[in-house]
């Protein structure tokens, strides 16, 4: 069976507000990075895959099931909601264990991978730690964990690294990357740099609708020429702000030097740098407004 | 898969604090209600009084019931009980006058005046020594008043009175209570010797007074692991994980059920052993399995409706409406009908049948059809219930299904408005 996710023509209605527009989509073994603003429909995206909504109009199939037979593909899917939790008064292993239950994993299954997946996580160690007691990114692995207890070919994580501290959130990016290897995994964000260090293949969600799908770097190619930076005194920012999109800044004494997107040159102190992902996602949001 | 998880269920059934609490409270309702259990002894000849208990003597049902109905035309004040609860009803002139002319074809008497020579001869004949009533009144009835006529005329009163009062087929009956004589008590102490074997009657009364708190509490327990899941975000982790929806209601389900039954099993060997030592003493046999028959046949079939009622109702609309819910048919159920439905044999529909006495093992044998009737009745209603809370649960997985957020918004723009 390929693993493979196929969507055909997927429209998502909530009432009569339409959440997805037409996304046609082939996700396959890797990292695949979902990117877009809050309420692009990421959520409402991953929620299908993960059988928790039924979809309003298309077709899916993931690694060949039809997603419409929901019990035969929870079997193979993983999921990490966007607000992740357990029950707080179990330890860790007990809660594994409750899930690898639900999972129709059977005694001697469980007493194999729960300690095998919670050292591949590094929570080897907090195994009879109430789930209340953990951290926040200690709770994300252990979110991880579950999700691929049973093995499943594919994972769907959204928002995985909200809220976690820089040096917790290379950590789960490498985790991801490394789970990857044998599987889909779906990575949902707002956070341009998760995808950046993670995915090759990405999509971007805008209201509901894809504006763009295929590589990093080929996202970064579309703001080729496009990104300059400029050292501008602080009166200068304002105006500069409403001419152009500015994709970052820093503060230097009473000056900024600002990183911003521009056709052409704008003002001859002005140079053209080297975009980034960044600078691509601002790019394709704000100019190219959905036309690929 | 079930079997796995319902143990897992148990165990969180045994760290919640809502469970011991729930056993607490049985503990206290046994302790105060039964604590002091005393077994029944032998009644002797010329003991002062042997109790009371109900008639089937049609001539003694309509004297009772008239009487009833003669002293409250004349009180101009009726008590009713028309959905379990209590009333007091007052008539306006017409149908006051419908009354009277009930009573003036049942008994011949004609108006106020003559029914209240009656009530002062009878209360005057009737005076013990130090000035207390021996008996309630009694009138007799018309000549040639057939049974059937009576009971055409007693519902015409009844429905005068808006129903639930003394006179309704329901409660007729009962009217007709009798000081037990010595011979009676003497059958009625043999019959929970003999037929009952002794634990049999102590059964039925440690059944009708945790029956009271198992008609509530058990609510509290499925609303409280209902709402857990919500509560610890586990919904979606547990929605998309393979296992069918049956399986994950019915291991919660009878999880709970089975830690509910446990503490009311170990509870009753404490009136078994208070029976067994009486039994041994006496050189009498026990029925060593009474408690654990009485139990599953009669308690268990509502800790299994209101289980059953609080899983749905919470799964259904992810709040604690079932509470409110069931708290209301609990009061409905406690305070439904008069005091006569206490004594036994009057089960009815009642979600918490009542036999508030060791004896009476006649009026149980006569009710026990009805009994039987009842409890199976909620206990395939509550399987019903719990097949219909799987098919809401996986409408919820499915994304089908999401009343709580209804709700919520619904009271949100209500607010605004």
């Amino acid at each position: 069976m390929a693993a493979t996710i196929k969507i055909q023509n997927l429209n998502q209605y909530y009432g009569k507000k339409q959440a997805l527009n037409s996304i046609d989509l082939i996700i396959e073994t890797g990292m695949f990075g979902l990117l877009g603003r809050n309420g692009a429909g990421k959520t409402t995206l991953m929620k299908v895959l993960a059988t928790l909504l039924p979809k309003s109009e298309g077709e899916i199939a993931v690694c060949g099931k039809n997603i419409e037979h929901a019990q035969s593909v929870r079997k193979i899917v993983g999921y990490l909601p966007q607000d992740f939790s357990m029950y707080p008064n179990m330890t860790v292993y007990e809660a594994m264990d409750y899930l690898g239950v639900l999972s129709g994993l059977s005694a001697r299954q469980r007493r194999q991978r729960i300690p095998r997946l919670l050292q591949k996580v590094n929570l080897q160690d907090a195994q009879r730690k109430k789930v209340k007691a953990l951290s926040g990114g200690m709770k994300r692995r252990l979110g991880i964990a579950q999700a691929i207890l049973h093995n499943p070919k594919v994972l769907i994580v959204d928002e995985p690294t909200a809220g976690l501290d820089p040096e917790e959130r290379v950590r789960f990016r490498n985790l991801l990357c490394e789970i990857a290897e044998e599987r889909i995994v779906i990575l949902s964000t707002h956070i341009v740099g998760d995808i950046e260090a993670t995915c090759e293949n990405i999509a971007v969600l805008d209201k509901g609708s894809i504006i763009y799908q295929g590589t990093v770097s080929d996202l970064i190619g579309l703001a080729d020429g496009k990104v300059y930076s400029a050292e501008i005194s602080k009166r200068e920012l304002e105006l500069l702000k409403k001419k152009y999109i500015v994709t970052s800044m820093l503060t230097l004494g009473n000056n900024v030097m600002v990183r911003f997107l521009a056709d052409t040159q704008p003002f001859a102190s002005a140079r053209l740098c080297e975009p980034g992902a960044e600078d691509a996602y601002m790019y394709l949001m704000h100019t190219v407004g959905g036309e690929v | 898969m079930f079997g796995q998880l319902w143990i897992k269920e148990c165990k969180q059934t045994a760290k919640s604090l809502t469970y011991w609490l729930i056993i607490l409270v049985l503990i206290l309702d046994f302790a105060t209600q039964l604590g002091g259990m005393e077994i029944m002894q032998k009644p002797k000849e010329g003991q002062e009084d042997y109790g009371w208990h109900t008639s089937n003597d049609k001539d003694i049902i309509m004297e009772s019931t008239l009487g009833i109905l003669a002293e409250e035309y004349n009180r101009e004040s009726y008590t009713t009980y028309p959905i379990g609860f209590y009333k007091q009803v007052t008539l306006d002139e017409s149908e006051d006058q419908k009354i009277a002319e009930i009573l003036k074809e049942a008994t011949g008497l004609d108006g106020r005046a003559e029914i209240d020579q009656k009530i002062e001869e009878w209360y005057g004949s009737q005076q013990d020594d130090s000035g207390q009533m021996t008996a309630p009144l009694a009138l007799q009835p018309s000549k040639g008043l057939s049974y059937e006529r009576f009971e055409e005329l007693m519902d015409q009163a009844d429905s005068i009175l808006g129903g639930g009062s003394s006179y309704g087929a329901a409660y007729r009956k009962s009217n007709a209570q009798i000081p037990m004589t010595y011979e009676e008590a003497l059958e009625e102490y043999h019959a929970l010797l003999e037929k009952d074997k002794i634990t049999g009657g102590y059964a039925r009364l440690f059944s009708d007074y945790m029956v009271i708190f198992l008609g509530i509490l058990p609510v509290f327990l499925s609303v409280a692991r209902g709402l857990r899941d919500r509560r610890a975000g586990m919904q979606e982790l547990i929605y998309t994980r393979k296992c069918p929806s049956i399986v994950i209601v019915a291991s919660r389900y009878f999880a709970m059920l089975v830690m509910l039954i446990l503490p009311v099993l170990m509870i009753s060997l404490v009136p078994l052993s208070q029976c067994m030592a009486y039994g041994k003493a006496a050189a009498l046999s026990v029925d060593m399995l009474a408690f654990v028959k009485y139990t599953f046949g009669w308690l268990v079939p509502t800790i299994m409706a209101v289980l059953a009622v609080g899983m749905f109702l919470t799964e259904l609309t992810d709040t604690a409406l079932a509470v409110l819910l069931q708290g209301a048919w609990w009061f409905v159920g406690l305070f439904s009908g008069s005091q006569d439905i206490l004594h036994g044999g009057l089960y009815g529909w009642n979600l918490m049948p009542r036999h508030n006495t060791e004896l009476n093992w006649a009026g149980y044998h006569s009710g026990f059809s009805q009994l039987a009737a009842n409890r199976i009745l909620y206990a395939l209603s509550a399987i019903a219930l719990v097949a219909l809370t799987a098919f809401v649960y996986t409408m919820k997985r499915k994304g089908r299904l999401q009343i709580r957020g209804k709700i919520l918004a619904n009271r949100k723009s209500k607010s605004k408005a």
